[in-house]
């Protein structure tokens, strides 16, 4: 994360640096989403805006090319706002791709929101809602030839006002044809002067009232990055977990005591160990009074490990709470329920391999296209897990009511996403902004347990996401067999 | 109020006097009164329309008309300044005065000004939404800065006029002190529209909203009155004011237009009107009524009267009209309470019709009643000496 940093000029403009985001999951804004609006399946990504309000780009693929029209439109996620939409807007068709359409909306507010998006074909008409986290990432500085036109500009108005001023008082009163006298002169001199300082004055509290609405913008920014997760270790091997977030405001107004469950489980912590990310553990903690959580951990290692913990509140907004803790050796109880944990090589020794063998001795397939991996690009993710005898396996479960999980954490952490075969959109967000739509619910068909119409989970799972930013990645898979939850773990290199 | 108030008297040269009987208003005071008029329907019209409909662009009707505002003003003016400066026996030139090194009458570089200011708020309003997003307020550094600029073109005109008036005589003089009237009420405008965020009737129970109009408002009412010769000046002046804003209050909900933006709390088929008109016009009345009798009391003893009379006169009618404008009752045509920016949620005081209490005690509103009084006080005096100034513009 960058620091921001200030500067400020002449005229008291000031030269605001940037800080990058830190929220809906880490570093990784974009909403990724796959699903069905009634016939036509999507692939779907929103571009947010760093600032709000501010345009977000969309971007509809649909799998079909019988599409004729898409329409989008912005919302709330849920409560007032949510039911009353503004007039909507058309995507416009690629030329170069029929099937590709792309748009704009402004996102007039920060917070859950969703974009509503109809489809028109040969099918007739469907319709999904994404939800969208939005919020204030940024502010960006004063390009340096528009703060040396603002100042000339500033200067001009200043010494213009002063000058009217000087040659008002100096020759407004005059007769037609009279010369200005002493008297006059001495005039001029002195409302020169009251204006000097009047005009002084007035760029000073210009300047404190700038600076007064960027500490207030720079407090809704403060607002929406990523808590901070305070933990403490009891008892030698209970964790508890803890909110905390630099803005004063933030605790008054999320209440962490009323988080939703998502997936089954109010909180989905990720405990990576560093600095090789050659750990990890998915566990599920429960809620304590006053919005703290705690897991009885596992065995695990002493070690230094980063704390991820995914949260969604009472509004459908994604937190994710951040943090680092030290643990000593944990002598624990086994896993349980849904929790699970992976061991290999350190971040780097995967690289650019397609296969991760798991250990049963099968392995888990990245169906990846050749070249290279591009950032800011939406990519299905595809994974197939095959058994020891190189099949597609038979034997794959829901796990947590989804084909699988994917995580990718940037070898810095400065990215961290928890992703689903719907996209990176939280199911608790979904489930609300599938609760406003009036007909076909299909879209959850996408990443929620449906009942195969075979009896078995086909073997291929795929995750709609784009990498944020180049660098190092590591990407965590974990599918669930025979009763068994299965990581492969992937490492790639981003451009 | 010739009779009452005095007026220093006109001493044309015959000369003058002749060509002040017969002249016709110059084209650069139509200019600039259309670039003004520009602007007063182009505000308001934007206003609505973020209210209403919400997205825009740079080609909106509104934002052209305010747009035409500033070219119109800077070339008529700029033209003004150069024909005077360069144009051989130039009739304006013994009446202009002299900067930089150019030369016209003092309204025209005023005008200038205000053109200038609102180009320099263009590129910083577009970093400014780039930077903080777009802000869905008036209250903004570069928005202060186009209103600045606006004032600058309607004070502008206003001393173009003066100058104008104050050489004239007769009929001539009468026309121009009607556009004057006009060019007070833009300028009221401008004030107290700037200052719509504290004056929604949620808050006319507390003692900000009489605050902010304090100084909004009776500047203006004491410096027309003092400029100009109309015993009822006030009372013209605000009676104008109030019927323009009437023309907004019921004409643009005539205009069909729905959210392009969301979320949408309100439901809205129509432009969205402004508030309805505080009552301005009866503290006016009662400032011209009490300025007839106090002509000759001395200039503070004067503005401290009409000051305090100002205030408490609108506070004695604006509170129990609030209370009204809360009612049911007020929710019709006439009054349009029921006309809500689509981005107002339903749980917002305004909406619930709740008044948002603006001092915590009954201490903090009394102190503030009392830098009210004193900032009513103030201004009008402010006024009195800025109408004797104007009074003696010549060019």
């Amino acid at each position: 994360m960058k620091e921001f940093k200030r500067q400020s000029t002449l005229l008291g403009i000031l030269l605001l640096a940037v800080a990058i985001p830190a929220l809906a999951h880490v570093g990784s804004p974009d909403v990724y989403y796959e699903g069905d609006a009634g016939p036509y399946h999507l692939f779907i990504t929103v571009r947010v805006p760093q600032v709000v309000p501010g345009v977000a780009e969309i971007e509809v693929r649909c799998q079909s090319g019988d599409v004729r029209a898409v329409q989008i439109v912005p919302l709330r996620l849920s409560g007032p706002g949510s039911t009353d939409p503004p007039t909507p807007d058309f995507a416009v068709r690629s030329k170069d791709d029929a099937q590709f359409f792309t748009g704009s909306l402004w996102l007039m507010e920060s917070g859950a929101l969703q974009v509503r998006i109809t489809v028109d074909g040969a099918q007739g008409k469907g319709e999904l809602s994404v939800p969208v986290a939005s919020f204030a990432q940024r502010t960006y500085a004063m390009q340096k030839p528009l703060a040396g036109l603002m100042i000339v500009l500033m200067l001009i108005l200043g010494m213009g006002v002063i000058s009217i001023v000087g040659a008002g008082a100096r020759e407004a009163s005059l007769e037609r044809g009279q010369m200005p006298g002493p008297a006059s002169a001495r005039r001029a001199k002195i409302a020169i002067a009251v204006t000097i300082i009047l005009v002084a004055g007035l760029v000073y509290l210009g300047k404190a009232w700038w600076g007064v609405e960027d500490a207030n913008y720079k407090n809704r920014v403060a607002f929406y990055k990523s808590p901070a997760a305070e933990t403490t270790l009891e008892n030698g091997n209970r964790l508890v977990i803890r909110a905390r977030s630099e803005n004063p405001t933030w605790s008054a107004r999320i209440n962490m005591g009323e988080v939703i469950p998502d997936h089954n489980h109010l909180m989905h912590l990720f405990l990576i160990e560093l600095p090789g990310m050659n750990r990890m553990w998915h566990l599920h903690p429960t809620l304590l009074e006053g919005g703290a959580f705690a897991d009885d951990l596992p065995d695990m290692p002493a070690a230094h490990y980063q704390v991820f913990a995914d949260v969604v509140d009472a509004r459908g907004f994604p937190w994710t709470l951040v943090g680092t803790v030290d643990l000593p050796q944990i002598h624990g109880a086994a896993l349980r329920g849904d929790d699970c944990s992976w061991s290999g090589e350190t971040i780097g020794s995967q690289q650019d391999q397609l296969v991760s063998q798991l250990p049963d001795g099968s392995r888990m397939v990245w169906e990846r296209a050749a070249g290279p991996l591009k950032a800011n690009t939406a990519m299905d993710f595809k994974f197939s897990v095959q058994g020891r005898d190189g099949k597609p396996a038979e034997d794959l479960e829901p796990y947590m009511g989804m084909a699988g999980h994917a995580e990718f954490v940037r070898s810095d952490l400065s990215v961290f996403a928890h992703v689903h075969p719907s996209g990176s959109v939280p199911m608790a967000s979904l489930e609300m902004a599938q609760a406003g739509l009036l007909g076909d619910r299909s879209a959850m068909q996408g990443g929620m347990a449906m009942a195969p119409a075979t009896g078995t989970w086909p073997a291929l799972v795929s995750f709609p996401y784009g990498f944020p930013k180049p660098g190092d990645y590591r990407i965590f898979v974990q599918v669930k067999r025979a009763g068994q939850v299965e990581t492969g773990v992937f490492d790639v290199q981003v451009q | 109020m010739a009779g009452t108030i005095s007026v220093e008297r006109i001493q044309a040269r015959p000369v003058e006097r002749a060509y002040a009987e017969t002249a016709s208003i110059p084209w650069y005071i139509w200019c600039c009164l259309a670039s003004v008029v520009s602007s007063v329907v182009g505000s308001a019209w934007d206003i609505s329309w973020h209210e209403s409909i919400g997205r825009d662009s740079f080609w909106t009707a509104a934002h052209m008309l305010i747009y035409l505002s500033g070219v119109l003003a800077g070339i008529s003016c700029g033209y003004l300044i150069l024909s005077t400066t360069f144009r051989k026996n130039s009739p304006l030139y013994e009446v202009s005065i002299s900067m930089w090194g150019f030369r016209g009458p003092l309204g025209a570089f005023i005008c200038a000004w205000g053109g200038v200011a609102m180009i320099a708020s263009a590129p910083f309003d577009n970093w400014w939404h780039n930077s903080y997003g777009l802000d869905v307020k008036i209250l903004s550094p570069p928005h202060v800065l186009l209103a600045l600029g606006m004032i600058g073109i309607r004070f502008g005109l206003l001393v173009m006029v003066l100058a104008e008036m104050n050489r004239a005589e007769g009929i001539y003089r009468q026309r121009l002190e009607r556009i004057l009237f006009v060019t007070f009420v833009f300028l009221m405008g401008m004030t107290v529209g700037i200052a719509q965020e504290f004056t929604n009737r949620v808050f006319m129970h507390g003692a900000k909203f009489y605050l902010v109009i304090m100084i909004a408002a009776p500047i203006w009412i004491a410096t027309v009155s003092w400029v100009a010769k109309n015993r009822w000046a006030a009372t013209i002046m605000t009676a104008m004011f109030t019927a323009l804003h009437l023309c907004f209050v019921w004409g643009f909900p005539l205009v069909p237009a729905e959210p392009k933006l969301g979320p949408v709390y309100q439901h809205i088929t129509h432009l969205v009107p402004p508030d309805f008109p505080a009552l301005l016009i009866i503290p006016a009345i009662i400032f011209d009524l009490l300025r007839q009798r106090t002509a000759d009391w001395s200039r503070w003893k004067q503005a401290a009267t009409l000051g305090a009379a100002y205030l408490v006169s609108f506070v004695a009618v604006q509170w129990p009209f609030a209370s009204f404008l809360m009612s049911p009752a007020s929710r019709n045509r006439i009054f349009q309470t029921t006309n809500y920016p689509y981005f107002v949620p339903p749980t917002s005081p305004w909406v619930r019709n709740l008044y948002i209490p603006t001092e915590q005690t009954p201490a903090q509103f009394w102190i503030r009643m009392l830098i009210a009084l004193c900032v009513a006080i103030l201004m009008v005096r402010i006024g009195m000496a800025w109408g004797a100034w104007m009074r003696r513009i010549r060019r």
